[in-house]
Protein backbone atom coordinates (compact mmCIF):
# COMPACT_ATOMS: atom_id res chain seq x y z
CA UNK A 1 0.00 0.00 0.00
CA UNK A 2 1.39 3.51 -1.13
CA UNK A 3 1.74 5.97 1.82
CA UNK A 4 1.96 9.60 1.07
CA UNK A 5 1.27 10.48 4.73
CA UNK A 6 3.45 8.90 7.36
CA UNK A 7 6.92 9.10 8.61
CA UNK A 8 7.83 9.42 5.39
CA UNK A 9 5.67 11.63 2.93
CA UNK A 10 6.13 12.22 -0.64
CA UNK A 11 7.71 15.68 0.11
CA UNK A 12 9.87 14.49 2.44
CA UNK A 13 11.22 11.93 -0.15
CA UNK A 14 11.54 14.27 -2.94
CA UNK A 15 13.47 17.27 -0.69
CA UNK A 16 15.93 13.89 0.61
CA UNK A 17 16.33 12.63 -3.38
CA UNK A 18 16.70 16.33 -4.02
CA UNK A 19 19.14 16.84 -1.57
CA UNK A 20 20.95 14.11 -2.27
CA UNK A 21 21.73 14.72 -6.05
CA UNK A 22 22.52 18.34 -5.20
CA UNK A 23 25.16 16.82 -2.52
CA UNK A 24 26.72 15.04 -5.12
CA UNK A 25 26.89 17.69 -7.66
CA UNK A 26 27.81 19.84 -5.10
CA UNK A 27 31.23 17.15 -3.80
CA UNK A 28 31.99 16.19 -7.46
CA UNK A 29 32.54 19.63 -8.64
CA UNK A 30 34.02 21.14 -5.34
CA UNK A 31 36.60 18.25 -5.48
CA UNK A 32 37.46 19.20 -8.94
CA UNK A 33 37.97 22.90 -8.03
CA UNK A 34 39.62 21.44 -4.98
CA UNK A 35 42.02 19.14 -6.62
CA UNK A 36 42.14 21.54 -10.04
CA UNK A 37 45.62 19.92 -10.68
CA UNK A 38 45.37 16.48 -9.89
CA UNK A 39 43.57 15.36 -13.18
CA UNK A 40 42.25 18.02 -15.44
CA UNK A 41 38.16 17.62 -15.68
CA UNK A 42 36.42 16.91 -18.50
CA UNK A 43 34.93 20.17 -18.27
CA UNK A 44 36.49 23.19 -17.76
CA UNK A 45 37.15 24.97 -14.32
CA UNK A 46 34.63 27.57 -15.32
CA UNK A 47 31.97 25.24 -16.06
CA UNK A 48 32.52 23.69 -12.78
CA UNK A 49 32.40 26.74 -10.90
CA UNK A 50 29.43 27.61 -12.39
CA UNK A 51 27.57 23.96 -11.94
CA UNK A 52 28.78 23.81 -8.51
CA UNK A 53 27.41 27.53 -7.49
CA UNK A 54 24.07 26.33 -9.15
CA UNK A 55 24.00 23.66 -7.08
CA UNK A 56 24.65 25.19 -4.22
CA UNK A 57 21.92 28.12 -4.70
CA UNK A 58 19.56 25.31 -5.47
CA UNK A 59 20.40 23.29 -1.84
CA UNK A 60 19.78 26.41 -0.59
CA UNK A 61 16.00 26.24 -1.73
CA UNK A 62 15.73 22.89 -0.66
CA UNK A 63 16.84 23.27 3.01
CA UNK A 64 14.54 26.37 3.06
CA UNK A 65 11.67 23.74 1.53
CA UNK A 66 12.73 21.11 4.24
CA UNK A 67 13.02 23.82 7.20
CA UNK A 68 9.08 24.89 5.83
CA UNK A 69 8.02 21.00 5.35
CA UNK A 70 8.93 20.70 8.74
CA UNK A 71 7.32 23.39 10.35
CA UNK A 72 4.45 22.89 8.36
CA UNK A 73 3.58 18.75 8.46
CA UNK A 74 4.75 18.22 11.63
CA UNK A 75 8.09 16.47 10.46
CA UNK A 76 9.72 18.71 12.89
CA UNK A 77 8.41 16.83 16.63
CA UNK A 78 10.36 13.57 15.18
CA UNK A 79 14.06 16.19 16.12
CA UNK A 80 12.80 16.95 19.62
CA UNK A 81 15.58 15.49 22.30
CA UNK A 82 13.64 13.61 24.59
CA UNK A 83 15.37 12.78 28.26
CA UNK A 84 15.55 9.23 27.10
CA UNK A 85 17.28 9.73 23.82
CA UNK A 86 20.50 10.93 26.07
CA UNK A 87 21.82 8.56 28.98
CA UNK A 88 19.89 5.73 27.85
CA UNK A 89 19.05 5.95 24.22
CA UNK A 90 22.42 6.93 22.37
CA UNK A 91 24.33 3.70 24.97
CA UNK A 92 21.79 1.57 23.98
CA UNK A 93 22.16 2.35 20.25
CA UNK A 94 25.27 2.44 20.23
CA UNK A 95 26.13 -0.98 21.81
CA UNK A 96 23.77 -2.54 19.42
CA UNK A 97 25.88 -0.70 16.33
CA UNK A 98 29.23 -2.12 18.61
CA UNK A 99 28.00 -5.73 19.14
CA UNK A 100 23.91 -6.59 19.01
CA UNK A 101 23.92 -6.11 15.39
CA UNK A 102 26.07 -9.16 15.44
CA UNK A 103 24.41 -11.04 17.59
CA UNK A 104 21.34 -10.62 15.76
CA UNK A 105 19.30 -8.89 18.78
CA UNK A 106 16.56 -6.81 18.01
CA UNK A 107 16.91 -3.25 17.13
CA UNK A 108 16.53 -1.33 20.34
CA UNK A 109 14.48 1.50 18.67
CA UNK A 110 12.51 -0.44 15.64
CA UNK A 111 10.67 1.29 12.98
CA UNK A 112 7.13 1.69 13.30
CA UNK A 113 5.51 3.35 11.21
CA UNK A 114 2.40 4.04 13.91
CA UNK A 115 4.63 5.97 16.58
CA UNK A 116 3.86 9.20 16.52
CA UNK A 117 6.83 10.38 18.81
CA UNK A 118 9.64 8.74 17.34
CA UNK A 119 11.37 7.45 14.23
CA UNK A 120 14.91 7.52 14.57
CA UNK A 121 16.68 6.35 17.02
CA UNK A 122 18.58 8.79 19.59
CA UNK A 123 21.73 8.38 17.29
CA UNK A 124 20.10 9.06 14.43
CA UNK A 125 18.25 12.01 15.77
CA UNK A 126 21.79 13.50 17.12
CA UNK A 127 23.43 13.34 14.18
CA UNK A 128 20.95 14.50 11.54
CA UNK A 129 20.09 17.26 13.97
CA UNK A 130 24.30 17.82 13.81
CA UNK A 131 24.06 17.73 10.26
CA UNK A 132 20.69 19.55 9.36
CA UNK A 133 20.92 22.37 12.00
CA UNK A 134 24.73 22.89 12.52
CA UNK A 135 26.79 21.37 9.32
CA UNK A 136 24.29 22.47 6.55
CA UNK A 137 23.59 26.02 8.04
CA UNK A 138 27.65 26.43 8.22
CA UNK A 139 28.10 24.99 4.51
CA UNK A 140 24.84 27.24 3.22
CA UNK A 141 26.06 30.34 4.96
CA UNK A 142 29.94 30.23 3.94
CA UNK A 143 28.84 29.15 0.50
CA UNK A 144 26.66 31.93 0.28
CA UNK A 145 29.80 34.21 1.49
CA UNK A 146 32.04 32.94 -1.05
CA UNK A 147 29.33 33.76 -4.02
CA UNK A 148 29.85 37.58 -3.11
CA UNK A 149 33.80 37.36 -2.25
CA UNK A 150 34.33 40.87 -2.33
CA UNK A 151 32.07 41.42 0.68
CA UNK A 152 34.32 39.60 2.60
CA UNK A 153 37.07 41.54 4.97
CA UNK A 154 40.65 41.53 3.40
CA UNK A 155 42.16 40.04 6.62
CA UNK A 156 40.70 37.09 9.14
CA UNK A 157 42.71 34.89 11.25
CA UNK A 158 46.17 35.95 9.63
CA UNK A 159 45.05 34.81 6.68
CA UNK A 160 42.90 36.33 3.23
CA UNK A 161 39.23 37.00 4.46
CA UNK A 162 38.61 34.71 1.15
CA UNK A 163 40.81 31.60 2.28
CA UNK A 164 38.94 31.91 6.21
CA UNK A 165 35.72 31.33 5.14
CA UNK A 166 36.58 28.70 1.98
CA UNK A 167 38.11 26.51 4.58
CA UNK A 168 35.06 26.05 6.93
CA UNK A 169 33.14 25.63 3.58
CA UNK A 170 35.31 22.64 2.08
CA UNK A 171 35.80 21.10 5.15
CA UNK A 172 32.32 21.64 6.36
CA UNK A 173 31.30 19.87 3.08
CA UNK A 174 33.93 17.31 3.34
CA UNK A 175 32.26 16.28 7.02
CA UNK A 176 29.44 16.15 5.34
CA UNK A 177 30.53 13.69 2.67
CA UNK A 178 31.78 11.75 5.63
CA UNK A 179 28.24 11.61 7.35
CA UNK A 180 26.71 10.27 3.54
CA UNK A 181 28.91 7.42 4.02
CA UNK A 182 27.77 6.46 7.14
CA UNK A 183 24.26 7.18 6.24
CA UNK A 184 24.27 5.23 3.37
CA UNK A 185 25.91 2.19 5.58
CA UNK A 186 23.69 2.64 8.63
CA UNK A 187 20.79 2.18 5.55
CA UNK A 188 21.86 -1.00 4.48
CA UNK A 189 20.93 -2.23 8.57
CA UNK A 190 17.13 -2.96 7.78
CA UNK A 191 15.57 -6.64 7.18
CA UNK A 192 17.77 -6.60 3.99
CA UNK A 193 20.11 -4.92 2.60
CA UNK A 194 18.05 -2.75 0.48
CA UNK A 195 14.84 -2.42 2.08
CA UNK A 196 15.31 0.95 4.16
CA UNK A 197 16.37 2.28 0.42
CA UNK A 198 13.19 1.18 -1.16
CA UNK A 199 11.42 2.18 1.78
CA UNK A 200 12.74 6.28 1.39
CA UNK A 201 11.90 5.59 -2.03
CA UNK A 202 8.35 4.65 -2.15
CA UNK A 203 7.23 5.30 1.49
CA UNK A 204 5.52 1.99 1.57
CA UNK A 205 6.48 0.70 4.65
CA UNK A 206 8.26 -2.19 5.88
CA UNK A 207 7.30 -5.07 7.86
CA UNK A 208 7.59 -4.26 11.32
CA UNK A 209 10.25 -6.19 12.90
CA UNK A 210 10.07 -9.49 13.72
CA UNK A 211 10.02 -9.92 16.93
CA UNK A 212 13.42 -11.92 17.85
CA UNK A 213 14.44 -12.73 21.34
CA UNK A 214 17.00 -10.91 23.28
CA UNK A 215 19.52 -12.88 25.59
CA UNK A 216 18.15 -12.22 28.99
CA UNK A 217 14.43 -11.56 27.84
CA UNK A 218 11.41 -12.16 26.29
CA UNK A 219 10.09 -10.11 23.21
CA UNK A 220 10.34 -6.59 23.20
CA UNK A 221 7.69 -4.49 24.26
CA UNK A 222 8.17 -2.28 20.91
CA UNK A 223 7.99 -5.21 18.77
CA UNK A 224 5.00 -6.76 20.32
CA UNK A 225 3.31 -3.94 19.83
CA UNK A 226 4.15 -3.59 15.96
CA UNK A 227 2.73 -7.11 15.44
CA UNK A 228 -0.45 -6.06 17.09
CA UNK A 229 -0.98 -3.41 15.29
CA UNK A 230 0.14 -4.67 11.86
CA UNK A 231 -2.70 -7.21 12.66
CA UNK A 232 -5.43 -4.23 13.66
CA UNK A 233 -4.08 -2.52 9.94
CA UNK A 234 -6.76 -3.04 7.38
CA UNK B 1 102.53 60.88 -28.35
CA UNK B 2 99.60 63.04 -29.64
CA UNK B 3 97.86 59.71 -30.45
CA UNK B 4 98.59 58.33 -26.65
CA UNK B 5 97.35 62.19 -25.30
CA UNK B 6 93.90 62.28 -27.17
CA UNK B 7 93.16 58.76 -26.14
CA UNK B 8 93.61 59.66 -22.12
CA UNK B 9 91.72 62.84 -22.64
CA UNK B 10 89.20 60.79 -24.34
CA UNK B 11 88.94 57.93 -21.45
CA UNK B 12 88.93 60.99 -18.99
CA UNK B 13 86.61 62.80 -20.24
CA UNK B 14 84.16 60.02 -20.30
CA UNK B 15 84.82 58.72 -16.52
CA UNK B 16 83.86 62.24 -15.95
CA UNK B 17 81.05 62.16 -17.58
CA UNK B 18 79.93 58.90 -16.15
CA UNK B 19 81.23 59.79 -12.80
CA UNK B 20 78.81 62.88 -12.61
CA UNK B 21 75.86 60.72 -14.06
CA UNK B 22 76.07 58.12 -11.59
CA UNK B 23 77.17 60.53 -8.67
CA UNK B 24 73.95 60.58 -6.16
CA UNK B 25 71.88 63.56 -5.64
CA UNK B 26 72.10 63.24 -2.10
CA UNK B 27 68.94 65.34 -1.52
CA UNK B 28 69.77 68.16 -2.74
CA UNK B 29 67.94 69.84 -5.68
CA UNK B 30 69.58 69.28 -8.61
CA UNK B 31 70.24 72.39 -11.75
CA UNK B 32 66.93 70.51 -13.60
CA UNK B 33 64.75 70.46 -10.81
CA UNK B 34 65.27 74.19 -10.17
CA UNK B 35 63.00 74.46 -13.27
CA UNK B 36 61.58 71.11 -13.45
CA UNK B 37 59.54 71.82 -9.55
CA UNK B 38 57.15 68.94 -8.41
CA UNK B 39 54.02 68.99 -9.78
CA UNK B 40 51.29 66.29 -11.25
CA UNK B 41 52.61 65.99 -14.37
CA UNK B 42 56.51 66.05 -13.86
CA UNK B 43 58.24 63.55 -12.07
CA UNK B 44 57.26 62.83 -8.65
CA UNK B 45 61.05 63.21 -6.67
CA UNK B 46 59.98 61.34 -3.81
CA UNK B 47 59.34 58.31 -5.77
CA UNK B 48 61.82 58.21 -8.03
CA UNK B 49 64.14 58.27 -5.02
CA UNK B 50 62.84 55.66 -3.88
CA UNK B 51 63.04 53.81 -7.65
CA UNK B 52 65.84 51.80 -8.77
CA UNK B 53 67.39 55.04 -10.88
CA UNK B 54 66.92 56.98 -7.85
CA UNK B 55 70.92 57.74 -7.26
CA UNK B 56 71.24 58.91 -10.91
CA UNK B 57 71.09 62.15 -12.18
CA UNK B 58 68.95 63.28 -14.67
CA UNK B 59 71.43 64.11 -17.02
CA UNK B 60 72.92 60.39 -16.72
CA UNK B 61 70.06 59.56 -19.09
CA UNK B 62 69.14 63.10 -20.65
CA UNK B 63 72.52 63.63 -22.22
CA UNK B 64 72.54 66.54 -24.28
CA UNK B 65 71.05 69.48 -25.29
CA UNK B 66 69.45 70.15 -21.71
CA UNK B 67 72.04 73.13 -20.84
CA UNK B 68 70.27 75.84 -22.41
CA UNK B 69 66.60 76.40 -22.33
CA UNK B 70 64.21 75.16 -24.82
CA UNK B 71 66.44 72.30 -24.18
CA UNK B 72 67.41 70.99 -28.03
CA UNK B 73 67.36 67.24 -27.38
CA UNK B 74 65.31 64.59 -29.01
CA UNK B 75 64.70 61.24 -27.62
CA UNK B 76 66.88 59.59 -30.24
CA UNK B 77 69.71 61.22 -28.24
CA UNK B 78 69.14 60.03 -24.89
CA UNK B 79 70.81 57.57 -23.36
CA UNK B 80 68.60 54.15 -24.01
CA UNK B 81 68.21 51.47 -21.26
CA UNK B 82 70.20 48.99 -23.20
CA UNK B 83 73.21 51.08 -23.45
CA UNK B 84 73.76 49.98 -19.47
CA UNK B 85 71.41 46.63 -19.24
CA UNK B 86 73.56 44.42 -21.77
CA UNK B 87 72.84 41.44 -19.55
CA UNK B 88 71.97 38.08 -21.48
CA UNK B 89 68.59 37.87 -19.80
CA UNK B 90 67.55 41.27 -21.26
CA UNK B 91 68.37 39.71 -24.78
CA UNK B 92 65.61 37.03 -23.81
CA UNK B 93 63.58 40.08 -22.96
CA UNK B 94 63.74 41.98 -26.16
CA UNK B 95 62.93 39.43 -28.23
CA UNK B 96 60.01 38.22 -26.48
CA UNK B 97 58.70 41.95 -26.94
CA UNK B 98 59.98 41.72 -30.82
CA UNK B 99 57.09 38.97 -30.93
CA UNK B 100 54.97 40.76 -28.85
CA UNK B 101 51.79 42.41 -29.83
CA UNK B 102 53.18 45.82 -28.72
CA UNK B 103 56.08 45.53 -30.83
CA UNK B 104 53.90 44.19 -33.89
CA UNK B 105 51.05 46.47 -33.46
CA UNK B 106 52.70 50.13 -32.02
CA UNK B 107 53.36 52.35 -34.80
CA UNK B 108 56.59 53.85 -33.12
CA UNK B 109 59.56 51.56 -32.04
CA UNK B 110 58.47 50.16 -28.64
CA UNK B 111 60.76 50.93 -26.22
CA UNK B 112 61.19 49.32 -22.25
CA UNK B 113 60.21 52.79 -21.36
CA UNK B 114 56.76 52.38 -22.81
CA UNK B 115 56.09 49.87 -19.97
CA UNK B 116 58.92 50.32 -17.52
CA UNK B 117 58.89 53.97 -16.31
CA UNK B 118 62.75 54.69 -15.61
CA UNK B 119 61.67 57.31 -13.28
CA UNK B 120 59.74 54.53 -11.07
CA UNK B 121 61.39 51.48 -11.58
CA UNK B 122 61.68 49.20 -8.76
CA UNK B 123 63.11 45.94 -9.64
CA UNK B 124 61.07 42.46 -8.48
CA UNK B 125 64.27 41.89 -5.84
CA UNK B 126 63.17 44.52 -3.80
CA UNK B 127 59.38 44.06 -4.10
CA UNK B 128 57.81 42.63 -0.74
CA UNK B 129 54.95 41.01 -1.45
CA UNK B 130 52.81 40.25 -4.49
CA UNK B 131 49.60 43.32 -3.46
CA UNK B 132 53.22 46.03 -4.60
CA UNK B 133 54.27 44.02 -7.17
CA UNK B 134 50.56 44.11 -9.03
CA UNK B 135 49.97 47.64 -8.44
CA UNK B 136 53.34 48.34 -9.77
CA UNK B 137 52.87 46.54 -12.73
CA UNK B 138 49.30 47.21 -13.55
CA UNK B 139 49.96 50.61 -13.32
CA UNK B 140 52.06 50.37 -16.91
CA UNK B 141 49.13 48.87 -18.47
CA UNK B 142 46.61 51.03 -17.30
CA UNK B 143 48.28 54.38 -18.13
CA UNK B 144 47.00 52.83 -21.88
CA UNK B 145 44.89 50.55 -22.04
CA UNK B 146 41.91 51.64 -19.73
CA UNK B 147 39.03 54.47 -20.67
CA UNK B 148 38.53 56.62 -18.47
CA UNK B 149 39.82 59.70 -16.28
CA UNK B 150 39.73 58.33 -13.17
CA UNK B 151 41.11 54.96 -11.42
CA UNK B 152 37.23 54.25 -10.93
CA UNK B 153 35.99 55.13 -14.52
CA UNK B 154 38.64 52.99 -15.76
CA UNK B 155 37.84 49.78 -13.12
CA UNK B 156 34.60 49.75 -14.72
CA UNK B 157 35.65 50.13 -18.70
CA UNK B 158 37.97 46.91 -17.52
CA UNK B 159 35.55 44.98 -15.51
CA UNK B 160 33.57 45.31 -18.71
CA UNK B 161 36.06 44.04 -20.91
CA UNK B 162 36.37 40.83 -18.56
CA UNK B 163 33.37 40.10 -17.77
CA UNK B 164 33.57 36.72 -18.76
CA UNK B 165 35.12 36.29 -15.46
CA UNK B 166 33.82 35.30 -12.10
CA UNK B 167 34.10 38.44 -10.13
CA UNK B 168 36.16 40.19 -12.47
CA UNK B 169 37.19 43.34 -10.24
CA UNK B 170 38.56 40.68 -7.84
CA UNK B 171 40.74 39.34 -10.55
CA UNK B 172 41.78 42.92 -11.50
CA UNK B 173 42.26 44.10 -8.38
CA UNK B 174 44.24 41.10 -7.42
CA UNK B 175 45.88 39.72 -10.40
CA UNK B 176 48.63 41.27 -12.66
CA UNK B 177 47.41 41.68 -16.30
CA UNK B 178 50.56 39.91 -17.14
CA UNK B 179 49.15 36.86 -15.66
CA UNK B 180 46.96 36.22 -18.29
CA UNK B 181 48.09 38.94 -21.18
CA UNK B 182 51.34 36.92 -21.64
CA UNK B 183 51.52 33.26 -23.20
CA UNK B 184 52.47 30.62 -19.75
CA UNK B 185 55.07 28.80 -21.57
CA UNK B 186 57.26 32.11 -22.02
CA UNK B 187 59.52 32.76 -19.49
CA UNK B 188 60.51 36.38 -19.87
CA UNK B 189 56.56 37.81 -19.20
CA UNK B 190 57.62 40.14 -21.79
CA UNK B 191 55.48 37.93 -24.83
CA UNK B 192 52.22 40.22 -24.36
CA UNK B 193 49.62 38.03 -26.49
CA UNK B 194 46.50 40.09 -28.64
CA UNK B 195 43.51 40.39 -26.83
CA UNK B 196 42.08 36.60 -28.63
CA UNK B 197 45.54 34.87 -27.18
CA UNK B 198 44.49 36.05 -23.36
CA UNK B 199 44.99 32.95 -21.12
CA UNK B 200 41.31 31.50 -20.64
CA UNK B 201 42.18 28.32 -18.94
CA UNK B 202 41.52 29.30 -15.34
CA UNK B 203 43.67 26.60 -13.95
CA UNK B 204 46.66 28.26 -15.66
CA UNK B 205 46.52 29.88 -12.14
CA UNK B 206 43.69 28.13 -10.02
CA UNK B 207 46.12 24.74 -9.47
CA UNK B 208 48.43 23.46 -7.18
CA UNK B 209 51.39 24.19 -10.19
CA UNK B 210 49.68 27.58 -10.35
CA UNK B 211 51.57 29.45 -12.87
CA UNK B 212 51.58 32.40 -10.84
CA UNK B 213 53.54 30.68 -7.96
CA UNK B 214 55.70 28.98 -10.35
CA UNK B 215 56.50 31.94 -12.65
CA UNK B 216 55.47 35.08 -12.57
CA UNK B 217 55.75 35.30 -8.58
CA UNK B 218 58.63 32.62 -8.12
CA UNK B 219 61.28 35.61 -6.86
CA UNK B 220 58.62 35.97 -4.29
CA UNK B 221 57.60 32.23 -3.31
CA UNK B 222 61.25 31.30 -2.94
CA UNK B 223 60.95 34.12 -0.08
CA UNK B 224 58.00 32.49 1.05
CA UNK B 225 57.68 28.31 0.75
CA UNK B 226 54.85 27.59 3.49
CA UNK B 227 52.29 29.39 5.06
CA UNK B 228 50.01 27.75 8.12
CA UNK B 229 50.46 24.70 5.62
CA UNK B 230 48.93 25.95 2.68
CA UNK B 231 50.14 25.10 -0.72
CA UNK B 232 51.29 28.43 -2.64
CA UNK B 233 51.18 30.45 0.36
CA UNK B 234 52.86 33.33 -1.12
CA UNK B 235 49.70 34.16 -2.99
CA UNK B 236 48.24 35.15 0.49
CA UNK B 237 49.83 37.77 0.37
CA UNK B 238 47.24 38.91 -2.10
CA UNK B 239 44.50 36.59 -2.35
CA UNK B 240 42.53 33.46 -2.05
CA UNK B 241 43.00 31.31 -5.30
CA UNK B 242 40.87 28.16 -4.87
CA UNK B 243 42.36 24.95 -6.26
CA UNK B 244 45.91 26.74 -5.65
CA UNK B 245 45.60 27.37 -1.85
CA UNK B 246 44.80 24.10 -0.20
CA UNK B 247 45.90 23.46 3.26
CA UNK B 248 48.13 20.33 2.82
CA UNK B 249 47.63 18.91 6.64
CA UNK B 250 43.95 19.66 6.48
CA UNK B 251 43.57 17.56 3.21
CA UNK B 252 46.28 14.70 5.02
CA UNK B 253 43.78 14.94 7.86
CA UNK B 254 41.01 14.71 5.83
CA UNK B 255 42.22 11.71 3.87
CA UNK B 256 43.56 9.57 6.83
CA UNK B 257 39.58 10.49 8.61
CA UNK B 258 38.18 8.93 5.29
CA UNK B 259 40.08 5.81 5.13
CA UNK B 260 39.75 5.13 9.06
CA UNK B 261 35.79 5.69 8.29
CA UNK B 262 36.25 3.36 5.39
CA UNK B 263 37.97 0.88 7.06
CA UNK B 264 35.27 0.92 10.10
CA UNK B 265 32.75 0.82 7.48
CA UNK B 266 33.55 -2.71 6.10
CA UNK B 267 34.65 -3.76 8.99
CA UNK B 268 31.35 -3.17 10.13
CA UNK B 269 29.52 -4.24 7.44
CA UNK B 270 32.08 -7.84 6.58
CA UNK B 271 31.35 -8.69 10.94
CA UNK B 272 27.66 -8.74 9.89
CA UNK B 273 27.72 -10.99 7.22
CA UNK B 274 30.44 -13.09 9.01
CA UNK B 275 27.65 -13.35 12.00
CA UNK B 276 25.01 -13.97 9.79
CA UNK B 277 26.35 -16.75 8.29
CA UNK B 278 26.78 -18.22 12.04
CA UNK B 279 23.31 -17.98 12.86
CA UNK B 280 21.90 -19.18 9.96
CA UNK B 281 24.18 -22.06 10.01
CA UNK B 282 23.22 -22.46 13.86
CA UNK B 283 19.84 -22.50 13.39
Amino acid sequence: MRRDFGPYPLWLRCWHWGNVLLFVILLITGFSMHFSSLAPPPVTFRTVVLVHNTAGILLTLFYCFFLFGNLLFGNARYYLITADDIAPGMLRQASYYLWGIFLGYPHPYPHDPHNEERKFNPMQKMSYLTVMFLLFPMLIVTGWALLFPYLLPNQLFGMPGIASWAVVHTYTGYCIFLFMIVHTYLGTTGATPGQLFGFMWSGVSPEPASTLRTPDSGERAGSHAQVTAQKDRP
Amino acid sequence: MRAVVAIMFLLASGMCIVGTGMAQTGGQETPCMQCHKPTDITIDPARFAQSEHGGFDCTFCHTTGFSKFPHTSTRAEMRDCMDCHKERKLARIAQAVKASVHAKKATKAFRCTNCHSPHYFIPASRIKDVSEEILLANESCLGCHAKGDTLADKDIDLAKKHDYLFHAELHLARTACVACHTSPEEQTMHLILPKSGAVRDCTTCHAQNSMLATKLYAHLALKERAQQGFVNAILFNNAYLVGANRNSWLDWGALALLGLLLFGVAAHGLGRWVFAGFRRRRS
